[in-house]
């Protein structure tokens, strides 16, 4: 129903799409993979009019097209739903659905909104997909998925033929995610084809019927998901074998623990969390794994200073500390690397150093006058130790990196500060493979070397691989601990979900 | 692939015209280019226009605005705005010379009670923005009001004459020929622009104006930095005001009207984004000069007064949108990707 051929385009004079084709069946899920500037974004931009290409065609229904504006893919029945998503909060879902062609009133009172038409019609809408939401609902109110959903029944009521969805599951929970793929297996049934793009392998297993890889530009491969296992993917996606983490680990020797370094007794958030208690030790990995919204963000929050706790009490290497804010965290010691690098881990528009070096300067501007030869001899002593990887040096703007290496540039500015604990939110939410791979690399090292790390994760893979012992979160109440070697994906989703043990 | 693109990125003519248009450097030099042909336009219509006269008259003229706009381009970065100039410069005048001629206060002292009030005033205008979180457009141009009305309330809308040799001095007076007023604005510059480029306050201005939160994040204490700015923004205007007394030997209450329009475009002229992070001290002092000479081009060339706050407001459309154009080009010459 859909095909992209020989599809090039380059910028700068940098090729980012070179020789790329995919093709899509009708009531198909088609997963497109790979990491951060692989050129899926591009591609998917090509297709939906955002860019145009320099080479190749795009055949709908083997008729070729062209696509000015997204305004004609969309006209075609393609739809795009970004992993932001983009309504009007304030307003209701059925003014969202109908945003731009709400029904009017007929004879003299034209210029009015008919709002039992819009209802209607609204109502019509959600019946596509058999969801129960009131259509009267403001969109703020609802949850994510459910914004998602709306999002889908949009692009049905326009009589969308192709759906691309990226990264759709980013800020979902995974009985939302069960949810979502439930949705997008009926739309398949109703003929209309599905490009998924995910950074979460699993997931492409459970949805997608293929899979198209592309790296640096250049389409690797497309199979039948069913010929595919992890580790092919893996390999495909970053050319080269990324070792089994967790094995190797449990393989390895039992780690070398220090002081308590970050020590937490009977922390207490009205409405977030209450009672907490836990430590972790120089030199340990510890992880907080509880779904959304179960209190574990707000509580690094709170370690941090960014919020205030009600109750409890926080030492650092053994000594209390009152952390009112931020300055009070980072004097103490403690880095914090937030949830939403973008927002509130990068000053997108400073450039790489001046982001590094952001939270360091009682050595490197002693007087309040930075010594610029020191802070690019810091600076670059980073990037290399970390991998970060720019193209342009370290006065590239931040804005420009990947998500991996944006990551890695709020953990150096961390270390650049010389803290001792570090509290680390969803980590590589959004971060490929590969750089996936890198930070937690960079997390054992720094462990190693002493450092107290205690890792926010909804991501289970994530928290089974890079931790030591996590401990699992729900409703603000801490439900279980357990050491890595006894963890398994069962036991923590137990726990996190709520069940004792 | 990352690597690759350094490479890359340096040849073809196309990349290059991207990378131009992308230049911080473009607005500085398009200020150039448009204060050159403003010059020839008013050089082939007035004799005079083009003599080291002439000049050295702009250059006196030039003092009370850049000084006041070194204030306002720290807001700027910083994501803010300060309406409150202009009336905030009225009061220092009319304070100092209410304290000379009513209570006896020695002129030197009362000139430095004046900016005291006006750095009171910057700190009320800073707490209110910086803790109590209102809006920075709604607390100067309510302070804009207030301020404004003081100074009417303190002066009983009278001006005064303010005769002394010594306080002339600092607006009319000259060192080797060069103006008092124009030794001090260099001063300042200096100063504060070492302040933004070599030191971690000034760095923090533009994190901050880049993004509070994450600067937040990061450890800077956002709220002292945002105190301190609106504070020395208006400390610079009092300063400002005084000057503009001294010149004047006189202070009148609605002394600096409209001033905030003429700093805040100057400032925006000169580069300084309007939504913070951006901004440079070089192009407001350049900002300030192309709209002095405009003004004094305009006197030159005899157009009527009425016009000139016509073309001013024009300009400033013009050379703002024109940035607006080089950012729709950069777009097209490629983007991000």
């Amino acid at each position: 129903m859909l095909e992209m051929r020989h599809i090039r385009k380059s910028f700068y004079g940098v090729k980012v799409l070179d020789d790329v084709s995919i093709n899509l069946y009708p009531g198909e899920t088609l997963a497109l993979l790979g990491e951060n500037g692989a050129g899926k974004s591009t591609l998917i931009k090509i297709l939906n009019g955002d860019y145009s290409r320099d080479a190749g065609d795009v055949i709908l229904d083997g008729v070729p097209v062209h696509f000015a504006e997204p305004r004609d893919a969309e006209g075609a029945g393609i739809r795009m739903i970004y992993q932001e998503l983009h309504y009007a909060p304030e307003l209701s879902v059925t003014e969202n659905l109908l945003l731009g062609r709400l029904p009017h009133r007929q004879g003299v009172l034209g210029w009015m909104i008919d709002w039992n038409a819009a209802r209607e019609q609204a109502r019509e809408a959600l019946k596509l997909l058999n969801v129960n939401i009131d259509p009267m609902t403001k969109m703020r109110d609802l949850s994510v998925v459910e914004r998602e959903i709306i999002e889908i029944v949009k692009a049905l009521s326009r009589k969308a033929r192709i759906i691309v969805m990226d990264e759709p599951t980013a800020a979902l929970t995974p009985p939302e995610v069960q949810q979502l793929f439930g949705i997008i297996r009926d739309l398949c049934k109703q003929g209309i084809g599905i490009i998924y793009i995910s950074h979460r392998l699993d997931e492409v297993f459970q949805i997608a019927q293929r899979v198209t890889v592309l790296r640096d530009g250049k389409h690797v491969d497309t199979r039948p998901i069913a010929e595919m296992t992890h580790k092919a993917l893996v390999h495909m996606m970053v050319g080269r074998d990324i070792e089994e983490r967790a094995e190797v680990r449990k393989g390895t020797a039992a780690i070398q623990l220090g002081d308590r370094l970050l020590e937490v007794q009977g922390l207490g958030k009205t409405g977030a969390f209450e009672d907490i208690s836990f430590q972790v030790r120089a030199g340990e990995i510890v992880a907080l794994f509880g779904l959304l919204g179960a209190g574990h963000n707000i509580l690094t929050q709170t370690i941090f200073g960014v919020e205030k706790a009600d109750s409890g009490s926080v030492h650092i290497g053994g000594h209390p500390v009152q952390v009112a804010s931020p300055q009070d965290a980072k004097r103490a010691g403690i880095g914090f690397v937030p949830l939403d690098r973008k927002v509130n881990g990068l000053v997108l528009g400073m450039s790489v150093r001046k982001n590094i070096t952001l939270s360091n300067w009682t050595t490197l501007a002693p007087f309040g006058i930075f010594r610029p030869k020191k802070e690019m001899h810091n600076t670059r002593n980073w990037v290399d130790k970390l991998g970060i990887r720019m193209a342009g040096g370290i006065e590239t703007h931040t804005r420009y990196l990947s998500g991996g290496n944006q990551q890695k540039v709020v953990l150096a500015r961390w270390l650049e500060a010389n803290v001792r604990v570090l509290l680390l939110n969803e980590p590589t939410w959004g971060v490929d493979v590969g750089a996936r791979s890198d930070i937690y690399d960079q997390l054992e090292a720094l462990a190693a070397q002493g450092l107290a790390i205690l890792i926010v994760s909804s991501d289970i893979e994530e928290v089974l691989t890079v931790s030591h012992r996590i401990l699992t979160i729900y409703k603000g109440h801490l439900t279980g601990e357990f050491m890595q070697s006894e963890a398994t994906q069962e036991k923590l989703l137990h726990a996190a979900a709520g069940g004792t043990l | 692939m990352q690597n690759t693109a350094t490479a890359a990125q340096s040849k073809g003519v196309i990349p290059k015209i991207g990378r131009w248009l992308r230049g911080e450097r473009l607005t500085t030099l398009n200020l150039f280019v448009s204060f050159i042909i403003i010059c020839i336009i008013f050089a082939s219509q007035s004799e005079f226009f083009l003599t080291l006269e002439n000049f050295a008259n702009i250059g006196r003229t030039l003092g009370v605005v850049s000084i006041v706009s070194i204030g306002m381009t720290l807001v700027l970065i910083t994501g803010g705005v300060d309406i409150s100039v202009g009336s905030v410069a009225a009061l220092s005048g009319v304070v100092a010379s209410i304290l000379w001629l009513n209570f006896g206060v020695p002129l030197f002292l009362a000139t430095l009670i004046g900016l005291l009030a006006c750095t009171v005033v910057g700190f009320l205008n800073g707490y209110m923005i910086a803790i109590v979180k209102i809006n920075p457009l709604i607390t100067t141009l309510a302070s804009f009001s207030i301020v404004r009305g003081l100074a009417f309330v303190l002066s009983n809308g009278q001006t005064n004459q303010l005769n002394d040799e010594a306080f002339k001095f600092l607006g009319r007076g000259e060192i080797g020929g060069i103006p008092v007023s124009l030794i001090l604005l260099i001063v300042l510059y200096i100063v504060f622009f070492v302040v933004m480029h070599f030191t971690n306050f000034g760095r923090n201005l533009y994190a901050i104006g880049g993004s509070a939160d994450a600067s937040r994040l990061a450890g800077i204490p956002v709220r002292r930095h945002l105190l301190i700015v609106y504070t020395l923004s208006a400390f610079l205007a009092g300063l400002g005001g005084i000057i503009i007394a001294s010149q004047l030997a006189s202070s009148a209450p609605r002394a600096a009207t409209g001033l905030e329009f003429t700093v805040i475009a100057a400032v925006v002229l000169g580069g300084t984004s309007l939504s913070g992070g951006k901004g440079s001290l070089i192009g407001t002092l350049v900002g300030v000069f192309i709209l002095r000479v405009l003004d004094n081009g305009l006197v030159q060339t005899r157009v009527s007064s009425f016009y000139q706050d016509v073309i001013s407001g024009a300009v400033l459309l013009l050379a703002v949108g024109f940035d607006q154009i080089r950012l729709k080009l950069t777009s097209t010459f490629g983007g991000k990707q």
